[in-house]
């Protein structure tokens, strides 16, 4: 009983770090763009997608690593061009652009990779002992993966030129633009890196996930949850959120089946919204 | 008034069409598009649900589906596990999706914009788990089958929706009088105080509205709607499926009424029909409609951001200036943005 209890509040655990660097993607888009990204859990998708080509096609998983946040940053850029920059951030025109978005992605690849989820073979095999449960290597190395990512992300955003652009668009876009900062080319960036950290996400989850065209789908929700918990505009916030559901999520599990977990979560991410609509973490993060 | 005159024209050729469908359409294509037609209608309604919160009151909801899902189960069990003929499980369908609506509502419409939005989908997505978890009762996702009781039984003479045409007219009356009700509401003093808070909550408190209370009405009335549909929707395909009740569902009908015009009496209609005909006629030849699919709804959003009837309406208020040679009063209700 213990050793379950572990196992799937780790698994929560580590599959919340993937979580929260994809909805940092759909909360940067969001706070700065005012787009609501219906598309973002297909962005994810398309991660996923990436990784299994480059695995199929070089034999090595970890150019995947390389590939997805590359072709999804170059993708989000090219389509924030086309699709988002006409709209002008009238949040429900993009509901509809980004759901256009998300049929065409999900038909590209239901074309290229075929209508049947497949499994990819995690690229370290194995398991450690922990704690006194033996625990898949390759979990723990996502996890790593994706902390790592978090906070690259974060000192990126905190000393980077392009970083401090984007906090000082999002804080006040006149001023921004008063100063020289060419606010457009940095709504641009803004949705390449929000697709990039998303495809990013789904190259590291690929392994433990399936690849599926329709893999995107049940990770939307979970994403805009944490998002809102977290307090819209709060980043930090969002990644706390991400991994604290998805981490009580296993918890459940280990003691009901997982829908019964999904619906608990969903009942509490309720009973937020209506007691403390700011978010969760509104008063001790800044 | 050449305006008065084609909006008179047009309400009278789309009415006439409408009453032809069953005889005119067998005879210009087949059978099958009479079907398709009707199942425009429903799903029209539905989007309609979606209308009246979004287009008139400025709630975006995205968890219209559970009612729909309500009113689907509410036909379906009523006729399979109690054994109720047509019209009681008919009101059950109704009453149960106002029911849930309402005690949905009495939480959901405390919040508002990105809130009400997150709060509406995760309110469906835990019905739709549930749905799928019980699946003795429910089916999940492979739902449940009954058989069409009879309309009425009128003297030995049975009259049921297993006949095409009457199932296309008797969806076609129920959905007319549905609408027809929502334009006598948008246009009565409440339909007032709903537009009175699309454009701005804080005036419409300050001049004595209940805010709270009316967007609750609202909230009701939307879930009645989506409860109709979803019965008319359990009759024409003689099952109910958890599938309904996903999000995504939900979020098709906020497409379709924000492509055919949100705060429009017949945007959903339209944008509905544009997008269930194309699925239908591509698909046929094409495996990937999809990809049509999204690209028009991309290219709706950003040469026609008010929808295809705020396109058309704005063309009249061209006509209309041109021959008044002032500019037309604007008026109220054909704003999509709230």
């Amino acid at each position: 009983m213990r050793d379950t209890v572990l196992l799937l509040a780790m698994n929560g655990l580590i599959w919340g770090l993937i979580i929260a660097l994809i909805a940092l993607g759909l909360s940067v888009i969001f706070g700065l763009l005012d787009i609501i990204n219906i598309a973002h859990g297909d962005f994810f998708m398309v991660g996923t997608v990436l990784a299994w080509f480059s695995l199929s096609v070089t034999g090595n998983f970890w150019i995947g690593f390389l590939v997805a946040p590359v072709i999804g940053f170059v993708l989000g850029a090219i389509i924030q061009r086309i699709v988002i920059q006409p709209i002008h951030g009238a949040a429900a025109l993009s509901i509809v652009a980004t759901f256009g978005l998300s049929l065409i992605l999900q038909e590209i690849v239901r074309i290229t990779f075929g209508a049947t989820p497949r499994r990819m073979l995690a690229p370290i095999q194995g398991t450690i002992p922990l704690f006194g449960i033996d625990y898949e290597i390759y979990r723990l190395f996502a996890a790593a993966v994706a902390l790592a990512a978090l906070g690259g992300f974060f000192l990126f955003l905190q000393h980077t030129k392009l970083g401090i652009w984007m906090r000082a668009v999002r804080h006040d876009r006149d001023t921004a633009v008063a100063m020289g900062i060419p606010a457009k080319r940095v709504y641009v960036l803004t949705f390449g890196i929000g697709f990039a950290l998303a495809a990013f996400g789904g190259a590291v989850a690929a392994p433990i996930t399936t690849v599926d065209f329709r893999g995107g789908v049940d990770v939307l929700p979970f994403c805009f949850m944490a998002v809102i918990i977290g307090g819209l505009g709060n980043l930090p916030g969002t990644v706390a959120a991400a991994v604290l559901l998805s981490f009580l999520e296993g918890l459940i599990q280990s003691v009901a089946d997982p829908t019964i977990a999904r619906i608990s979560s969903l009942v509490l991410m309720s009973a937020v919204l209506l007691l403390r609509p700011q978010g969760l973490f509104k008063g001790f993060v800044k | 008034m050449r305006r008065r005159a084609l909006e008179i024209g047009m309400a009278t050729a789309g009415a006439a069409f409408l009453v032809a469908v069953p005889w005119l359409i067998p005879a210009l294509i087949d059978n099958f598009w009479v079907s398709v037609i009707t199942e425009i209608l429903i799903w029209s309604l539905f989007a309609s649900s979606v209308n009246l919160l979004f287009g008139y009151v400025g709630l975006l909801s995205f968890g219209q589906a559970l009612y729909f899902g309500f009113g689907m189960y509410g036909v379906a069990l009523g006729i399979d596990h109690f054994g109720l003929s047509f019209w009681p499980a008919f009101g059950l369908g109704i009453v149960s999706a106002m029911a849930m609506a309402l005690v949905s509502g009495v939480f959901a419409v405390r919040l508002s914009w990105h809130y009400f939005a997150i709060i509406t989908v995760v309110f469906s997505l835990i019905f739709y788990f549930l749905a799928v978890s019980m699946k003795p009762l429910t089916g999940g996702d492979d739902g449940i089958n009954f058989t069409l009781p009879p309309v009425v039984n009128f003297g030995g003479k049975v009259f049921s929706l297993t006949d095409p045409t009457l199932q296309y007219f008797f969806v076609l009356a129920v959905v007319s009088l549905c609408l027809f009700l929502m334009h006598r509401i948008i246009n009565s003093p409440l339909g007032k105080g709903f537009l009175a808070i699309r454009d701005n909550d804080l005036r419409a408190s300050l001049i004595g509205l209940n805010v709270y209370a009316l967007r609750l009405i609202a909230f009701v009335m939307a879930g009645f709607l989506a409860g109709v549909s979803g019965a008319l929707f359990a009759f024409f395909g003689r099952y109910a499926s958890a599938t309904y009740m996903f999000y995504q569902v939900s979020g098709e009908a906020v497409v379709w009424t924000i492509v055919g015009g949100a705060g429009t009496l017949f945007g959903p209609l339209v944008g509905t029909a544009l997008f269930i005909v194309i699925r239908e006629i591509v698909s046929s030849h094409w495996e990937h409609h999809s990809l049509i699919v999204g690209l028009l709804a991309i290219l709706v959003v950003i040469f026609a951001p008010k929808g295809i009837v705020g396109l058309f309406n704005g063309w009249l208020s061209r006509l209309d200036e041109r021959d008044a040679g002032q500019p037309a009063p604007r008026r109220l209700t054909l704003q999509a943005e709230p």
